[in-house]
């Protein structure tokens, strides 16, 4: 029992520390410096991150050049492919063309609009300008999903930018050294994308699913129902990661697994240029003349003083004025009504007077017929038909020319 | 057979095969480790290494294969450290096997392979999980797992007849 123990002992110990004449290091030290160098690559000093940049530099070089015969290969193999289908496939495109070049034109139109409207809410405008980068290294293990590209720091792209595959998201930036970057491409499972999808405008997020496709996730129950296949999904913009609008994949149903999945609109396993999309934030015309004055002038304060004071003195004289107006208003109104009350006055004896002249009428009107009618309304001794002269019913019986009533 | 002259150039870079195989596995972006199907991929380097510092450790510098593990972190985009980790715990446990074995068999080497894949893609899983918090899918590892397991017979056939060449 002992001696195996023994052997044990002793082969473990050769194992670890003996070395033949090739080796320059035992074992042990070499575990013990991959623990170290772990530990360190996780530590975010500057000296490490150089050291780190510079072995990626000469790594993904390497890997580049190692990798020609392979790419060659692999693109000739394409070639050949692409030179098969070359006629349909050049019928298909001019369709697609002349279909393009019509959306292109309203693209434009509402890409302008969008500056305009995205100028006057924040008085900042991103200007992006698409740089074209070269896939150096397409390395797919089967648990990450990345792709090394040849811009870097150099060429300001910076840790989050967005990187396209003609105008789908393929990815974004994970790691950037001088002059090449490492991108997290979408159907890692690292990888978060916040989308918007179309028709309904549900709000979802798809996260890669290790293979060609990403899967929704983080989704409303009830919002389910609401999407259609082939509905179409793009960022949202949601977390300020991807830039919104950003076309990702079309949502597909129709799978075994019943989950949602999107067929992402780029093959990410033929990518040889990609775009990566370069932002800077540029103050609109009116901030830029804002920094001016707070650069040219140290009394703009001073000046918005004197301007506030200014405004006030001529409040207050318009003030006064409008007092005095208000004064005088006031003093013909009441004039005004004195002269209502006056003209009411006079108006009245007016009336009066007009009452008086049609009685006046009205009794000459009587006296013209009395002269006429008097015989036939007058009371007679022998027949007694008519009324006595100055009673109500003798002047009635006048103003009825005589006709006596029953 | 193929016959050189030692020390002839030729014979020399036949000799160093296996680490420029390895190196150019690392480097290379055709991966025995991706083979764009779904669920299949095997760990090529894993059976290289274990092979070769299991029967021809005399022409294998572990340098080299240290060296080899943090090429592949840095093109695959792992931690640094952590594929030469692994690459140097499948020397140790592969010179360990060589030590206690008398009479070598190639089943009993099979199986212990299994074992020490298995350990060590489970510490790499654990260490990219825990520490590095990298979301990760078990099934592709028990995937990548089992058919390196099951493609160690077939390499090491290969691996067998370049030995022989080697040494005649």
């Amino acid at each position: 029992m002992a001696s195996s123990r023994d052997d044990f002992i002793i082969a473990i110990r050769s194992a670890f520390l003996n070395k033949s004449t090739k080796q320059k290091f035992s074992l042990l030290t070499l575990f013990f410096f991959s623990i170290f160098i772990i530990v360190l690559s996780n530590l975010n000093f500057k000296a490490i991150s150089l050291t780190k940049s510079i072995i990626n530099e000469i790594v993904y070089r390497s890997s580049f050049i190692v990798s020609i015969p392979e790419n060659f290969i692999k693109s000739t193999y394409l070639n050949l492919n692409e030179y098969t289908s070359f006629y349909k496939e050049y019928k298909i495109t001019k369709e697609e063309l002349d279909q393009l070049k019509s959306e292109n034109i309203s693209t434009s139109i509402i890409k302008s609009e969008n500056e305009e409207l995205k100028s006057l809410i924040d008085n900042y405008s991103f200007t992006s300008k698409k740089i074209l980068a070269k896939v150096i290294v397409d390395h797919e293990s089967p648990f990450l999903r990345s792709i090394i590209i040849n811009k870097g720091s150099k060429e300001k792209i910076k840790i989050g930018t967005n990187i396209y595959d003609r105008s789908y998201l393929v990815g974004r930036v994970i790691e950037v050294n001088y002059t090449n970057s490492r991108v997290l491409l979408l159907t890692d499972l690292n990888s978060n994308i916040p989308v918007s999808i179309t028709p309904g405008n549900v709000q979802a997020i798809v996260v890669g699913s290790g293979d060609k496709k990403g899967e929704i996730k983080y989704i409303k129950n009830d919002l389910i129902n609401k999407i259609d296949n082939k509905g179409i999904a793009y960022t949202s913009g949601t977390g300020s990661i991807f830039k919104s609008g950003i076309p990702v994949g079309s949502v597909d149903l129709k799978n075994d697994n019943e989950k949602i999945l999107i067929n992402f609109y780029s093959d990410f396993t033929q990518l040889k240029y990609v775009f990566a999309e370069i932002n800077e934030l540029t103050p609109t015309p009116v901030e830029i003349e804002e920094n001016d004055q707070t650069q040219v002038s140290s009394n703009t304060e001073q000046i918005k003083l004197d301007l506030i004071s200014d405004e006030l003195q001529i409040l207050e004289d318009s003030n006064t004025k409008f007092l005095e107006e208000n004064k005088e208003l006031n003093t013909l109104t009441n004039e005004l009504n004195k002269q209502i009350e006056m003209l009411k006055l006079e108006n009245e004896s007016q009336k009066s007077i007009i009452q008086k002249h049609s009685l006046d009428q009205k009794e000459l009107e009587f006296l013209r017929l009395n002269l006429i009618y008097s015989s036939k309304c007058q009371s007679k001794k022998l027949f007694s038909t008519g009324f006595k002269v100055g009673t109500p019913e003798y002047k009635e019986c006048i103003m009825r020319k005589g006709k006596i009533s029953d | 057979m193929i016959k050189f002259e030692k020390k002839n150039l030729f014979y020399k870079i036949y000799a160093w095969l296996p680490i420029l195989v390895l190196f150019i596995s690392v480097f290379n972006e055709f991966d025995f480790n991706y083979l764009n199907i779904d669920y299949f991929s095997f760990n090529f380097p894993f059976i290289l290494i274990f092979y070769f510092a299991l029967k021809a450790y005399q022409r294998f510098d572990y340098l080299l294969v240290f060296l080899a593990g943090l090429f592949n972190d840095t093109v695959v985009g792992l931690p640094l450290g952590l594929s030469s980790l692994s690459y140097i715990l499948i020397c140790i446990f592969a010179t360990y096997l060589r030590n206690i074995t008398i009479s070598p068999n190639l089943i009993k080497d099979w199986f212990y392979f299994l074992f020490i894949i298995s350990l060590i893609n489970s510490i790499n899983f654990s260490v990219l999980f825990l520490f590095f918090s990298y979301e990760l899918d078990i099934t592709l590892f028990i995937v990548n797992n089992f058919f390196t397991f099951l493609f160690y017979i077939i390499f090491s056939i290969f691996f067998k007849r370049y030995l022989k060449s080697l040494n005649d």
